[in-house]
């Protein structure tokens, strides 16, 4: 077990300094850049070249990268090219609307796909069962931009129950105006993200009622739906765990596109508009943490996932 | 399998019902608290820097509100006194006398004294990484005589000067201050933006400065909401989220008007929509090819394709600006004739590419490649994101066609400097130009300026598409908002809530 963690956190540190690289070099290759955004089109040749210098936009990339990597080795993650503000205090502030957003959706997934992907499992052959699942595939397919724009035109112009766009301005001082305000986007996402998992656990419930410990509980005098949950939902739940951390990335994609749609000020608004103006010092930093979010979320599950499961964990000694 | 089935037919129904409660309900209302105003603008400046970063998209909050000049632009391009209760010009043009209001304090709680003015000018002046301070240039001194008193003396006379000291260069700092200026703005304005009123990504609050030495603003607040996507802006007015918003998409427009709560109004703007023809490309430097391009567009179609936010222009100078004439009518639509010219040029099966910006719509480049399908011109678009139109057309010239909304009001002088992007060169514009410049009376200036252009209209480097419209919806009893030139002046100083 001791090795097995050891060469997963070995991979990860692997796999991030693998990331930093494409990550720095790929965004060197976007043409445009952060001083001329600055000068605007009625600069002189002076201010851009007073600019550029001013932020070591001429140093040699290497030099470039060295001193972005050295940072963030002393806990420094840069500064915004434009506003100077540090990185990751941004970070930490657009997080309180990102954060929760990603979880409130993760919880509304769940809280659509576990009792409905059960039970459209249990009524596999029924019309409600075909229904459910049938449904499931719709949704999913559903593109999350066009399921915000319903929600909105149903919650918002309609019932005006919701708030159509935008958070508190003063943040989680009032939590039930910036619950409120994140309800609306976290269902968008819920919905569609909710579909994906309804689909994978009514396939690994099915899978389930079908094992033999499940029938043998069943067959000692439970009923299916009690044997199903005693015997069979540990390794429905394991198998969805390491689902949820692929779809911790597919959760983030979601947030940037709801964000953009509901005029959120999280991270994922705040990397659009960042790439949009060319501030890579900021950019690099921000997608590096994300990816190392992504990254350290799927090794934590790996590793839990290795420990929960007997199985795996005697294959390997 | 009964029981399931009524539950799915219970559960249709309870969307129907809600659907139909949602048909009847009313559409939003929302409150307006007489204390705060939100308004709703597209585009956020990247910092606040006053001193460093482009776009009008700061002037827009910053300007007049926070910061302050001695004089400051109206909405309808004229020029009035600000911190100067007065000012007079030497008939020889070369000297401007202003007198300095007496009592005014910066938002920090310092006085201004004229050093301050004296240091803002001569920073602006002086330091070539300033933005604009190319406007300044025929500055020869700023003198303080006494207390009250600020005399700029000029090399040569200058008839911009009053125009660029409404501007960004003519704001006034205070000397001493150590704020961060891309984060936070002390000025002497009516409204303060204080370090944290700023949350990027979504909003910047103004606060009413109680301090403020002339008529205090009548709102406590004005919360601008920053919100590109243009249906999210109306979702967010007409579900009471906005007391006003700007840059209402024309497209949209009827949504508000069919609000009993909203008032929705057409302003001028100097929003220039710019069509350049890249001189340096083959054939794109044959006039007649150009012409031809001019002629083939039918300007009222892509108005009404737009929703009709937009007014026919015809050359380089808007309404708005000195010097306007209406020359909308000069290259009147003609198809025949473009094709003709084309012919005539050898440039018949013309292809071309149009370089874009994608902040902007999709219907313009959609109209023009119609229109100029028309006319046996095929147009490919070439959608890119800012900074790279910056660096491919604006940098490197690296492009056949480009449209660009050019906001700024005045800036003529583009057309004056051949290694600006418009590629254009007449030695004859540029004497004009520098002749208006050096004009004392105003009317000379406009009349000169006039002449410059209407030779700029002629030689066709470009299509002036349209000048446009600025749409804003204002909530009933909101009173002193501006409609006028709304995307580069906000002016706030006399917004009232009445009701």
């Amino acid at each position: 077990m001791t090795r097995f963690i050891l060469t997963r956190l070995l991979l990860l540190a692997l796999g991030l300094t693998l990331a930093s690289l494409l990550i720095f070099f790929t965004l060197r290759l976007l043409p445009g850049d952060v001083a001329q955004v600055i000068a605007g089109t009625d600069s002189s040749p002076e201010q851009l070249a007073h600019i550029r210098e001013s932020l070591h936009l001429d140093d040699p990339l290497l030099a470039q990268y060295g001193s972005w990597i050295g940072g963030i080795l002393h806990g420094d993650f840069g500064n915004s090219a434009i506003t100077g503000t540090p990185v990751a205090s941004e970070l930490v502030q657009k997080a309180e609307v990102t954060v929760p957003l990603a979880l409130l959706s993760l919880l509304i997934a769940l809280l659509i796909a576990v009792p409905l992907g059960v039970a459209s499992a249990l009524r596999r052959g029924k019309l409600s069962g075909t229904l459910l699942g049938g449904g499931a595939q719709a949704l999913a397919a559903v593109p999350v931009v066009w399921a915000g724009m319903m929600l909105v035109i149903i919650f918002s112009l309609w019932l005006g129950w919701l708030p159509a766009q935008g958070f508190p301005r003063q943040g989680w001082a009032d939590p039930g105006r910036a619950l409120t305000a994140l309800l609306l986007p976290a269902i968008t996402i819920g919905l569609v993200e909710g579909a994906v998992l309804l689909r994978f656990i009514r396939s690994s419930t099915i899978d389930a009622i079908g094992r033999d410990y499940v029938r043998t509980a069943a067959a000692g005098g439970l009923t299916r739906t009690r044997a199903l949950i005693t015997q069979g939902m540990p390794a429905v739940a394991l198998s969805t765990l390491s689902v949820l951390g692929i779809q911790v990335a597919g959760l983030l994609v979601g947030t940037v596109l709801v964000e953009q749609l509901f005029t959120l000020p999280g991270i994922g608004r705040m990397l659009v508009a960042d790439v949009g103006n060319r501030d890579l010092p900021k950019v690099q930093s921000e997608i590096l943490i994300l990816t190392a979010l992504v990254l350290i979320i799927g090794t934590l599950i790996d590793i839990t996932h290795r420990a929960l499961d007997p199985r795996q964990r005697e294959a390997a000694e | 399998m009964e029981k399931s089935r009524i539950r799915a037919v219970l559960a249709l129904g309870l969307i129907a019902s809600l659907t139909l409660v949602g048909c009847s309900a009313p559409g939003g209302g929302g409150t307006s608290a007489a204390d705060s105003v939100r308004v709703g603008l597209v585009l956020e400046p990247t910092d606040l820097n006053i001193r460093k970063t482009s776009g009008v998209a700061l002037d827009q909050v910053l300007v007049d509100n926070v910061y302050e000049g001695l004089v400051r632009r109206d909405a309808d391009g004229s020029i009035v006194d600000s911190l100067a209760t007065e000012h007079s010009v030497s008939p020889d043009g070369l000297t401007y006398t202003f007198k300095l209001a007496s009592g005014v304090t910066f938002h920090d709680g310092g006085p201004l004294s004229p050093s301050d003015v004296l240091w803002s000018l001569n920073q602006a002046r002086t330091d070539e990484t300033i933005k604009d301070h190319v406007l300044l240039s025929k500055v020869a001194s700023i003198t303080s005589p006494d207390m009250g008193t600020i005399v700029i003396t000029l090399s040569e006379p200058d008839s911009n000067l009053l125009w660029a000291l409404g501007g960004r260069v003519g704001q006034i700092l205070e000397e001493s201050s150590a704020n961060d200026l891309a984060l936070s703005a002390n000025g002497t304005g009516p409204y303060t933006a204080k370090a944290g009123s700023w949350k990027q990504g979504d909003s910047l609050t103004l606060t009413r400065n109680d301090s403020y030495w002339g008529k205090k603003a009548g709102v406590k607040e004005v919360v601008f909401q920053y919100i590109p996507d243009a249906t999210a802006a109306v979702n967010a007015t007409l579900g009471g989220d906005l007391d006003v918003q700007t840059g209402v998409n024309a497209n949209l427009r009827s949504q508000l008007e069919n609000s009993p709560d909203f008032t929705v109004t057409d302003g001028l703007t100097t929003d220039k929509y710019t069509l350049v023809f890249n001189q340096e490309r083959a054939p794109l430097g044959d006039p007649r090819v150009r012409e031809a391009l001019r002629v083939g567009i039918d300007h009222a179609a892509l108005i009404q394709a737009i929703g009709g936010a937009g007014v026919p222009l015809g050359g380089p100078i808007p309404e708005l600006d000195p010097g306007y004439q209406d020359l909308s009518n000069r290259l009147p639509f003609d198809p025949e004739r473009a094709r003709a010219l084309l012919a005539e040029a050898g440039a018949s099966d013309l292809k071309l590419s149009l370089s874009i910006s994608n902040h902007y719509g999709t219907d313009i480049p959609n109209v023009l490649v119609s229109q100029f399908k028309n006319i046996g011109v095929t147009l490919e678009v070439k959608r890119m994101e800012f900074p790279t139109w910056l660096n491919d057309v604006y940098k490197n010239h690296n492009f056949d066609l480009s449209m660009v909304n050019h906001a700024e009001s005045r800036d003529f002088g583009n057309w004056t400097n051949p290694d600006y992007y418009f590629g254009y060169n007449n030695p004859r514009v540029r004497e004009l130009f520098a002749e208006s410049v050096a004009a004392i009376e105003p009317e000379q200036a406009a009349a000169k300026l006039s002449e410059a252009a209407l030779i700029v209209a002629e030689d066709n480097p470009a299509d002036w598409l349209y000048t446009g419209t600025a749409i804003t919806a204002i909530r009933n009893g909101i009173t002193g908002f501006p409609t006028d030139s709304t995307t580069s002046r906000l002016y706030l100083g006399n917004l009232a809530v009445t009701e």
